[in-house]
């Protein structure tokens, strides 16, 4: 049952097999797996419960409503970056594009041999992967829905000769209305409160909506149980109590709530990672003004890609703003300003998103368990391939013809041509000029490892210092994917829940590796049986 | 929001949004409603931040153009919050970008701008009403 605070008459004292903080990529699917397994599962989810009927494709009600601190979070440090997180059923998913790309396969090497993760293997995570994709319609956008926006910058790059592509997607038949980011109003994107989260809920868990978990319950070394509070949808102040004893517990809040919820309780500190490793991936964007009307929003905002060099850390992908958005974006204020937000139906859009290699970032207890702080600086060589990405973004948009673009670069805020170009490839970039950047995924603030003093968790998800006590999100990942982390994180999200009910089932580690794959394969065939069975009416295959 | 800052958010709106050939006008009441909501949902730290902006633009104005921000003429007006922006100190640079934030944000919204823009709003709405996807 989806159980909203008005719901509820009093304070709550109850019990569970798992209780699990947070609903979105790591613990919808961990909620999911152990609900059908037959485990009564307490989710705790501080945001609110949408669904498509509310989302009104209004920006400024989706940053009030879905966005954690209303969009407000930032990283502090040179230069500040801005970086949106979801809290709402479905966590960051039901705000994000929807792309789900797997871990590349270098990365996963670096974390077998400069982490010791050699049992999470190609082939386990493969099944994982195929699990997940099945499941969520994952499948590469399609050219017809993609946009105006997107096809041109995929096609002029296309001509200067760098490969790119549809990127994939959990989206089923989705008409691209541009709105990812505000909540998808078909209910197309498979976001996890449109999938896991409703699926657990048939399948029995409870999930408490506006519920913030304030303190992991610990007695002789293990997980007990988590207390929390209910907070009031209008004016955000504490309500009823709830105290959930369980099993095990589940962090999953993300790569900055988790660190600062084991932090405020004095947990897990001995080895001095908790809310280290941070890594995001900073993103700019670029805004071309062409002769042609672009149609924006209207199309799939993040659908291509351009990855000639993503060996360099450089990725870029698309995007379209919506007027509100487009309007911030701008590094202009008063009468310029107006002047080129008149000019929005012209404009093209796309990012770009470095993978870091000198950049630093930790996550540090705030004031409140909710509001840590994230200090973040980005290193000189990651600036430059920031700075790479804006002048290959301003190439590929001036060969399909743009006549200026617009960059979030200070003295170079609007650009005409290869002169321009060429200027800015020269110029030695400060920090301090760079602005209006953004940032997503952030990962590693709880890393996993197999040395107890380097890492917080082991493969498994657990805890080093606390049994049964499981993180499964974005803080686990030990270095940064370089791609968007979903699917990632929802792969290590079933792969947790296995471990967990082999633990409630008291079985043997050595045990445990040695079943799970040939449960999963037996899954994978089941689930494909299924989805083969609910599509046969339409004929959409679900596979990328 | 303080009410105090409330009103100096109404009297700075068109500063930051200047009339348009295309668009309908700026509505103070409307920026400041929706910047209350705003603040009241976000960090403690942002707002502590924006109210401290709204006192810094105003000691700059007097400072450097001997009067009031809110006494400026448009034309005055455009010209200090232009300076201040494109300033070579990020410090400085950055004042008008986040005051204009909420207030870009709250103007760019509503409905009545986003359809001249060229996102019909409207019929998109209904169209995706009609057209849900089940799993």
């Amino acid at each position: 049952m989806i159980i909203k605070p008005e719901d509820i008459p009093g304070d709550i004292r109850r019990g569970a097999d798992v209780a699990i903080i947070g609903s979105g990529a790591g613990g919808g699917p961990i909620a999911k797996e152990l609900a059908e397994a037959g485990y009564s599962i307490v989710v705790m989810e501080e945001g609110g419960y949408f669904t498509r009927e509310d989302f009104d494709f209004r920006q400024d009600h989706a940053f009030l409503r879905l966005y954690r601190d209303a969009g407000q979070c930032v990283t502090l440090g040179l230069p500040v970056i801005v970086m949106p997180q979801g809290k709402t059923v479905g966590g960051t998913t039901t705000v994000n594009s929807g792309t789900c790309l797997r871990i590349p396969r270098h990365v996963l090497k670096r974390w077998h041999l400069e982490h010791g993760l050699r049992d999470i293997t190609e082939e386990e995570l493969g099944l994982l992967y195929g699990s997940v994709e099945e499941y969520l319609f994952v499948k590469r956008a399609d050219p017809e829905v993609v946009g105006k926006n997107a096809l041109m910058f995929l096609e002029s790059s296309e001509r200067l000769g760098y490969s790119g592509g549809f990127l994939p997607r959990n989206a089923k038949d989705c008409e691209g209305y541009g709105v990812c980011a505000y909540g998808c109003p078909s209910g197309a994107k498979q976001s996890v409160n449109v999938s896991y989260m409703p699926d657990a809920d048939k399948a029995g868990a409870d999930i408490y909506t506006r519920c913030r978990a304030e303190r992991i319950l610990v007695r002789s070394g293990r997980a007990v149980g988590v207390r929390g509070r209910f907070m009031d949808p209008r004016t955000g102040r504490k309500t009823h109590r709830i105290e959930v004893e369980a099993s095990v517990v589940v962090l999953a809040g993300g790569a900055l709530q988790t660190p600062s919820l084991l932090m405020h309780n004095r947990l897990c500190l001995s080895s001095g990672r908790v809310g280290e490793n941070l890594s995001i991936h900073p993103c700019g964007a670029l805004i071309a003004l062409m002769d042609e009307p672009m149609h924006n929003p209207k199309g799939i905002p993040q659908s291509t890609y351009v990855d000639e060099f993503a060996p360099d850390g450089i990725m870029l992908e698309g995007v379209t703003l919506p007027p509100s958005v487009f309007a911030i974006s701008l590094p202009w204020v008063g009468r310029r300003h107006a002047e080129v937000v008149s000019q929005y139906p012209y404009c093209g859009t796309f990012g770009s998103m470095i993978c870091e290699h000198d950049s630093a970032g930790k996550v540090v207890a705030g004031p409140s368990a909710r509001q840590p702080l994230t200090l973040y600086n980005l290193g000189p060589e990651d600036l430059d391939r920031m700075k790479r990405s804006i002048l290959l973004m301003a190439e590929i948009w001036f060969a399909a013809g743009a006549k200026r673009a617009y960059t979030p670069i200070d003295g170079f805020k609007e650009i005409t041509g290869p002169r321009d170009l060429g200027r800015l490839a020269r110029t030695r970039l400060k920090r301090a000029n760079v602005y209006g950047l953004s940032a997503y995924h952030p990962m590693g603030t709880c890393s996993m490892g197999t040395d107890p003093e380097w890492s917080v968790v082991k493969s498994s998800g657990e805890t080093w210092e606390v049994e049964n006590l499981y993180i499964c999100d974005a803080s686990i990942l030990p270095t940064s994917l370089g791609v968007n982390p979903q699917l990632t994180i929802m792969a290590l999200s079933m792969r947790t829940a296995g471990f967990i009910d082999d633990r409630l089932c008291e079985g043997s580690f050595d045990r445990q590796c040695a079943s799970r794959i040939e449960r999963l394969k037996g899954r994978l065939r089941a689930e494909k049986e299924s989805i083969a069975r609910r599509l046969s009416g339409d004929g959409t295959t679900p596979n990328r | 929001m303080k009410n105090y800052f409330l009103e100096r958010l109404r009297r700075l709106t068109p500063i930051f949004i200047q009339p348009s050939e295309v668009l309908p006008p700026a509505d103070p009441d409307q920026v400041a409603e929706f910047s209350r909501e705003f603040f009241l949902s976000g960090t403690p730290a942002f707002r502590l931040l924006y109210y401290a902006l709204i006192l810094v633009l105003q000691g700059l104005s007097l400072l450097t153009r001997g009067k009031s921000v809110y006494s400026l003429t448009s034309d005055e007006a455009d010209d200090f919050i232009r300076s201040l922006s494109s300033s070579r100190l990020a410090a400085i640079s950055a004042i008008p970008t986040l005051l204009g934030m909420p207030i870009y944000m709250a103007h760019y919204n509503r409905d009545d701008i986003q359809v001249p823009l060229g996102f019909d709003i409207f019929s998109q709405r209904e169209e995706a009403a009609k057209r849900e996807v089940k799993r």
